[in-house]
């Protein structure tokens, strides 16, 4: 505390200092005057006596100084003022640095988002998620849901958890009021430990209590924080309120906080999950739909666990074969398994290390800008390290300026990394698990921010600095001409900046341009449907009202009439998925057909629709029949299948006739008779596969999850207020999906790749700018270097445009060699890209590469231009001058 | 400290205790702090003002001087350093440790002469 207060009163103390010294000498002279000096030679002997005074007097206030803090804030002042004299320099380098700062920390906040989630609860990451491995599944196998019996086993083996919890995290339901419309709610069930293993309490209200996820005591729900804000309007005298979830009373018990959000578990509420004595039955092995929770028994490792697990699944393989064969099970803490799920790890991999290239390329501008600087300073520096500073000395004040402009440099990437950021969070909006997680300039972005700026401070400046520092001392302090000081190592390094940006630059616009291309390919790829003029709606029948399939079917074929009188529906149909939207896959056998292996089956996609699905999408029955409505419950079981299906597993020999054996879930596997074969539809709108799919007939195997499909002759959407009308009047409870044309459907879950493929090539272009400011900035400095030489050849007869000629060439070398490195490492691109995106989009583009190699030597030219047109004004006479 | 190489090198303290013994006796100002070591010690010390006025503040920024605004002998303005509390106390360490040290050098020169 002193010490602080000391810095006040430092300046009387410099005043007392000065005027004891002043006192001192004055008093030494009237001495020497008095024994008869005169008084000019007292004074000036006085003076000599005491020594040099300035240093005295610097080193006794050195005293009350922090010298090296001192010295470093000095340094800080000088930089500024000298930055301040060249605007221009630092505008350039502050912008530069700055947009390759704000693209990396704006791709960052990615990172933060994806890959270090912030997880709710006690000691997030000694949570563990058991799944089971699918064998038959290529999408994330080994992060499957369990079935009961599964949890059942694995819970009850005190050695390897001390607690389990389960959740059934994607159930669809609704909330209903008398008057309003039902609202469609997404929910998880879960266990009534669920809240407690992790270990988060709610913010108003109690979590479940034990014994609440029992029939008969289970009409109680927990709110998420989003629920409670939108619906209820963070009232808190919700809770114990009554509600009407899923047709029936419900008591809210608890609002959890807002931080209780597990990434992309989109979940509104949560509801107990009861699990009766069916579920432990083995017939609920084939239904997978639990995720556990867990913590392990106290001295058990990951790894003792996952042996545990296996042994345990394979004890379930030899006791239920029919069901449990080949399945595994995996585990993982709760982090890695978000991150596996929700993974899009490796796409941000690429995307960070592109702007990392980026931000390469703004580095390398930047040192070249301040090794020109440092070239213009070689005579203050020279005179510097004269005068007694040392090399570190020097070096640490170049690298103090190369600080401040990284500081400025951050604070303008920063501001844009904000502007980013919002940017980002509208484009991400493709799919609900990812826009659900909230993406943010949070700390960690503002850390990354922070640590990217002082490493680009560093990378820019210290080998500028180091250079000027040693060319310094071997300067002559005599008035050169101007030209000759110029160092070949100087410019070496200069043009392998140069050329490497060029390099970079140019392998991001190819890789830019490929993506950009098949993107385009993609969004333009034929269907294989007609997806105009249709309005589709997703229906969830609940249990509570529609419990058997009886009840199901008369519900659809009510509706199904009713919809087919609205003014404008020229055709209604009830498919389980939407086409083009991701079907479900079952295994199959046909009889008579052998399986390829003793152990391996097939799989195929599966729907199941309303015999006008194909009428309705236009796509054409070409061999056999379609479905019809004679098609039904006491009729022969009948199904479809597509031309891929015929191609892959009947190589292309007729199949209407043979016997096919769905293992579809929940129902026992029967045989169906294949009678029709009809064209091919994209499973995925924004895939470039065709996958083998079969039809089932809705009659003959309803299901509880459909979506609605109305054909009309006028605009869809308009139709949105007569389609609730209709369902209202059969059934005013029930909520609708996602109420969308189709062409709205598909043009959603296309925007992903549109997505991925701007913000590349955005970066490409940001490489590319920078790399023209970095040739222009090298060719800018080559002309003033060669003044002299310039002049020699106008003096000498040269013209104008052979001096321009000249400089032009100059700067075309760079980025040739540039460019030809850019296409070498550019070269497995299209290979690497045809193996992503799976399925036959080819990504050969020879026209792709003399555009590019075009668009560069045209930004070149822009950017050599202009200096070589000032080389030729150079007057001969000044620059043959020796000043 | 002292100029002359004939003159013997000091301990690093022994200027402190200088300054501080000789301000206990009399408050002085720069000069004359300067003039009356050298005079005590009948010339044998002559101290360098490039070392005097930095020991000066190294002891006002430890507390154990203070200084205050005075006159000079000649009636011009100055500032008086005079010891404070603490500087009493350090002096009184100081000059005991360097007791301590003169006995000990003392007893080994004696047992060499023996």
């Amino acid at each position: 505390m002193s010490r602080l207060l000391q810095i006040f009163s430092r300046r009387r103390h410099y005043d007392d200092l000065s005027v004891s010294i002043r006192e001192h000498i004055a008093e030494r002279a009237e001495e020497l005057m008095e024994d008869g000096m005169p008084q000019a030679e007292a004074e000036q002997t006085a003076r000599r006596e005491f020594g040099n005074i300035g240093l005295i007097e610097q080193r006794s206030r050195e005293v009350w100084q922090w010298p090296t803090v001192e010295s470093v804030l000095a340094d800080f002042r000088f930089a500024l003022r000298q930055l301040i004299k060249s605007p221009g320099f630092v505008v350039t380098a502050v912008l530069t640095l700055g947009l390759g700062i704000a693209v990396n920390a704006t791709m960052f906040s990615l990172v933060s988002a994806f890959l270090l989630p912030h997880l709710p609860g006690r000691d997030p990451q000694n949570l563990v998620v058991p799944t089971s491995i699918n064998p038959d599944t290529n999408f994330q196998p080994s992060a499957n849901p369990v079935s009961a019996p599964n949890y059942f086993a694995w819970a009850s083996d005190k050695r390897l958890f001390s607690e389990v919890a389960a959740a059934d995290e994607y159930r669809a339901g609704s909330l209903s009021e008398p008057g309003q419309q039902p609202e469609a709610i997404t929910y998880a069930a879960v266990t009534a430990n669920y809240f407690s293993v992790f270990g988060e309490a709610p913010q108003l209200g109690r979590a479940f209590l034990a014994g609440e996820d029992q029939p008969g005591h289970d009409h109680v729900l927990i709110l998420s924080h989003g629920l409670w804000e939108r619906r209820f309007g963070s009232d808190a005298s919700v809770i114990g309120r009554t509600v009407r979830f899923n047709r029936e009373e419900y008591m809210v018990a608890g609002v959890m906080p807002a931080e209780f959000r597990l990434l992309g578990f989109t979940a509104q509420l949560w509801a107990p999950l009861t699990l009766t004595a069916e579920d432990r039955a083995p017939g609920s092995r084939k239904n997978r739909f639990l995720y556990p929770f867990a913590r392990l028994a106290p001295n058990v490792t990951l790894k003792q666990a996952r042996v545990q697990l296996s042994t345990l699944a394979q004890q379930a393989q030899q006791d239920f074969p029919a069901v449990e064969s080949r399945w595994g099970a995996a585990i993982r803490t709760l982090p890695e398994f978000l991150i596996y799920t929700f993974g899009i790890r490796p796409a941000i991999t690429v995307v960070m290390t592109i702007v990392g290239l980026v931000l390469l390329i703004a580095c390398a501008n930047v040192s070249g800008l301040l090794l020109t600087r440092a070239v213009g300073r070689q005579k203050e520096l020279a005179i510097r390290m004269s005068l007694g500073a040392s090399r570190v000395r020097v070096v640490r004040q170049l690298v103090t300026e190369g600080l401040v402009i990284a500081l400025l440099g951050g604070g303008v990437g920063l501001a844009l990394t904000f502007v980013g950021i919002r940017l980002m969070r509208a484009g991400l909006t493709f799919n609900d698990a990812i826009s659900a997680v909230p993406v943010t300039l949070d700390t960690n972005v503002l850390l990354f921010a922070a640590a990217v700026s002082l490493a680009s401070a560093m990378l820019s400046s210290v080998v500028p600095a180091l250079k000027a520092s040693r060319t310094a001392i071997n300067t002559d302090l005599k008035n050169e001409s101007r030209g000759s000081s110029s160092c070949r190592g100087n410019n070496r390094l200069r043009v392998v900046l140069v050329g490497g940006e060029i390099a970079i630059a140019l392998f991001l616009l190819i890789g830019s341009g490929l993506l950009i291309r098949g993107v385009y390919l993609l969004d333009h790829q034929k269907l294989g449907f007609d997806h105009d003029h249709l309005l589709t709606a997703g229906i969830g029948l609940d249990h509570a009202r529609y419990a058997d399939a009886i009840k199901q079917e008369q519900f659809v074929r009510s509706l199904t009439a009713r919809l087919q009188q609205i003014p404008g529906v020229t055709g209604v149909a009830v498919s389980s998925d939407l086409p083009a939207t991701g079907l479900g896959s079952v295994t199959f056998h046909i009889k008579g057909q052998a399986e390829t292996r003793a152990n391996e089956q097939r799989t195929t996609g599966d729907v199941v629709v309303t015999p006008d699905f194909f009428e309705i999408i236009g796509v054409p029955v070409v061999r056999g029949r379609g479905l019809t409505d004679r098609d039904d419950a006491g009729t022969p079981r009948v199904v479809l299948v597509n031309q891929q299906f015929v191609h892959k597993v009947f190589q292309d020999r007729d199949p209407v006739g043979k016997q096919i054996q769905l293992d579809t879930p929940g129902a026992p596997a029967a045989w169906s008779e294949i009678v029709g074969v009809i064209g091919d539809i994209r499973s995925f709108s924004e895939d470039p596969r065709i996958e083998p799919q079969v039809y089932e007939c809705y009659k003959q195997r309803p299901v509880a999850f459909l979506s609605l499909m109305l054909r009309s002759n006028v605009d869809p959407t308009s139709l949105t207020p007569a389609l609730r009308h209709t369902v209202a009047e059969l059934d005013p409870e029930l909520p609708l999906l996602r109420v969308m044309s189709m062409d709205g459907v598909i043009d959603m879950q296309r925007s992903g790749n549109p997505l991925f493929a701007k913000l590349l090539a955005s970066f490409a272009v940001l490489a590319l700018i920078l790399s023209a400011i970095g040739i222009y900035g090298l060719i800018a400095y080559t002309v003033g270097q060669r003044t002299q030489e310039i002049g020699i050849r106008l003096a000498l007869g040269a013209t104008a445009s052979d001096i321009s000629r000249m400089i032009l060439r100059e700067g075309f070398k760079v980025a040739a060699i540039g460019s030809a490195i850019g296409f070498v490492v550019a070269l497995p691109l299209p290979k690497l890209f045809e193996s992503i995106f799976e399925g036959g989009l080819s990504f050969k583009a020879p026209v792709l590469y003399p555009l590019v190699l075009a668009a560069m030597l045209a930004v070149v030219f822009c950017a050599t231009v202009g200096p070589a047109r000032r080389a030729t004004r150079v007057n001969p006479n000044d620059a043959l001058r020796n000043d | 400290m002292a100029k002359d190489p004939e003159r013997r090198d000091l301990f690093s303290g022994a200027l402190d205790l200088m300054i501080l013994h000789s301000l206990r006796v009399k408050p002085m100002h720069g000069y004359a702090l300067a003039k009356h070591i050298k005079q005590a010690s009948d010339e044998l010390l002559q101290i360098e003002e490039g070392s005097l006025y930095p020991a000066l503040q190294r002891l006002l920024k430890e507390g154990l001087l203070e200084s205050e605004e005075g006159v000079s002998a000649k009636g011009r303005p100055t500032r008086i350093y005079r010891l404070t509390a603490a500087g009493a106390r350090q002096l009184e360490r100081e000059v005991s440790s360097f007791e301590k040290m003169f006995a000990g050098i003392t007893r080994v020169l004696a047992v060499a002469e023996a």
